[in-house]
């Protein structure tokens, strides 16, 4: 059997059926297709009918409101939208977190499980960079399943003629807040799914970590607030992804307000945590994949 | 009807390694935010969390993990045709992998929901949410079998049962709770304690309950008559 490329010894190029000599891509077009290969399967794009519905439910009925709000502000001419672009995404947040739950085991579990990995991990790509692509993946999906409404809403408010100055500085921020959040979001539901591969408990293990705890925290926050406890309440919110998006937005006056104003030197911390947060769950995936790669 | 070897198998499907402890989590994790909360402010503070977030989140989260394990796996790999296969009435493996589940759902949901609101001081209300929680985590464990034996995806279909239907939708229109498993319960609990609200009328909430627990898990005997394996899509 030729042996077409001695520089990476151990990658199955040549089948030994038909000799090919042309150009091979390297390691970044192989990212790249993975990538959009990956985007599209998350919203079932590239797959069979059935797995298209449960998506694009949740895309429809997450823009629904939006449509709404926009019907409301033509209508009855208001001077301002009735909720901010980055509280918008904080109101849906249950079917934010739904799509993430639910689509996170398309990217990270189906291969682990079927053991298709392997036939991934004979091609010239890391183990290392096949997690971070398919996170970068469903990063982007998220981000885009919360900016389509976002975008309707800015589009709404333009035609009626709101501010534009104003609309624009509040829209720049939320996506920037949204790209943060789908990152947390991807992260933790992409490692969840990746560590338990049956489809239901990646699903309800993701599902605690995103809604559950995000509940739980809130119920806390609200609890310290009331109790006078302003510090706490403010430190509690460190501990979900929902609180630690809607406290930045907080912070950076995205149009969002806690029970308690989170300010003094708790933005910074707030960001930290997120920022960690984020590479931690990268940490871990990328762990995951090495180890299944390995085997 | 019932055949304790099935009933046993699913059983430790149920408590088979870290399924038992995710489903461990939720009881654990409930009794001791409803502690800590009564410990640092006080009962009444604390009371908000059983039914806003016990009630209404833990129970059916519970219920959809406990039926998804007697039931899922086995569809999800398929050995479900080799029980299929043998001389058991297909209604008695329904109801057989159903009362495990319902064992389950009533022993880390309804059981730690009691305990929760009796820490925060009241006990006629604390009964009366244990009752509540015990009928809606019987109807919900049915309807959870019910939805599992017609789709691969039953825990995301039982998902958006639970958090779109009844809590996105139920908080904005109040005539969901004609139509709200959780809601049942509740109205059935407000005849013992009338801290609980007062959404439907009783009569229906009890029959409702009935109703839906024994079609689900009819139901899902008929869908096991005449099941198809599928490859996944």
């Amino acid at each position: 059997m030729p042996v077409s490329d001695l520089s990476r010894p151990g990658v199955i190029h040549d089948l030994g059926y038909r000799h090919f000599d042309g150009v091979r891509e390297g390691t970044g077009t192989i990212a790249r297709t993975l990538f959009v290969t990956g985007l599209r399967h998350v919203f079932g794009l590239g797959r069979s009918g059935k797995s298209k519905i449960m998506p694009f439910v949740l895309l429809a009925m997450s823009v629904l409101p939006a449509l709404i709000v926009v019907g409301v502000v033509v209508l009855t001419g208001l001077d301002s939208l009735p909720v901010s672009y980055a509280d918008y995404t904080n109101q849906t947040q249950l079917l934010v977190s739904l799509f993430a739950a639910s689509q996170a085991p398309v990217l990270f579990s189906r291969d682990l499980r079927h053991r298709s990995i392997v036939l991934y991990l004979a091609r010239p790509l890391p183990g290392a960079v096949f997690a971070l692509v398919r996170w970068v993946s469903l990063t982007v999906a998220l981000w885009l399943f919360m900016a389509v409404p976002t975008i309707l809403l800015f589009a709404g408010a333009m035609l009626s003629g709101l501010d534009k100055s104003d609309q624009v500085t509040a829209v720049l921020k939320a996506v920037v807040l949204q790209a943060l959040l789908a990152m947390m979001l991807a992260g933790i539901a992409g490692l969840i799914s990746s560590v338990s591969l049956r489809r239901g408990f990646a699903v309800v293990g993701s599902v605690m970590a995103l809604i559950v705890l995000a509940g739980v925290v809130t119920a806390v926050q609200a609890i310290s607030a009331d109790q006078d406890a302003d510090s706490v309440s403010v430190a509690a919110g460190l501990f979900s992804p929902w609180t630690l998006y809607s406290g930045i937005a907080d912070a950076w006056d995205a149009g969002i307000d806690e029970l308690v104003p989170v300010d003094g030197a708790w933005p910074l911390a707030y960001v930290l945590v997120a920022l960690l947060l984020v590479a931690g769950c990268l940490l871990g995936l990328v762990a995951r994949f090495r180890k299944v790669g390995s085997r | 009807m019932m055949n304790t070897t099935i009933a046993k198998l699913a059983l430790q499907a149920l408590l088979g390694r870290r399924r038992f402890y995710l489903l461990l989590a939720f009881p654990v994790l409930l009794i001791g935010l409803v502690g800590l909360v009564t410990a640092l402010a006080d009962g009444d503070a604390a009371w908000e969390i059983v039914p806003g977030l016990g009630y209404t989140l833990v129970l059916p989260l519970v219920a959809i993990l406990s039926t998804s394990s007697v039931l899922g796996p086995e569809v999800d790999d398929g050995s479900i045709v080799y029980l299929l296969s043998k001389p058991v009435s297909r209604y008695g493996i329904a109801i057989s992998k159903w009362v495990v589940a319902l064992g389950a759902t009533l022993a880390a949901g309804s059981l730690p929901i009691l305990v929760a609101a009796l820490i925060t001081g009241d006990s006629t209300r604390a009964l009366a949410l244990f009752v509540g929680a015990a009928v809606a985590g019987t109807t919900y464990s049915a309807l959870f079998l019910a939805i599992s034996a017609v789709t691969r995806h039953a825990v995301i279909a039982s998902l958006m049962f639970v958090l779109i239907w009844e809590s996105l939708l139920g908080n904005l229109f109040s005539g969901i709770a004609w139509l709200s498993i959780s809601q049942w319960g509740i109205r059935i609990g407000h005849e013992i304690s009338d801290q609980l609200p007062d959404p439907a009328n009783l009569g229906w909430a009890i029959g409702a309950s009935l109703v839906v627990t024994a079609v689900g898990v009819w139901f899902a005997g008929d869908r096991l008559r005449s099941f198809s394996l599928r490859g996944e899509d």
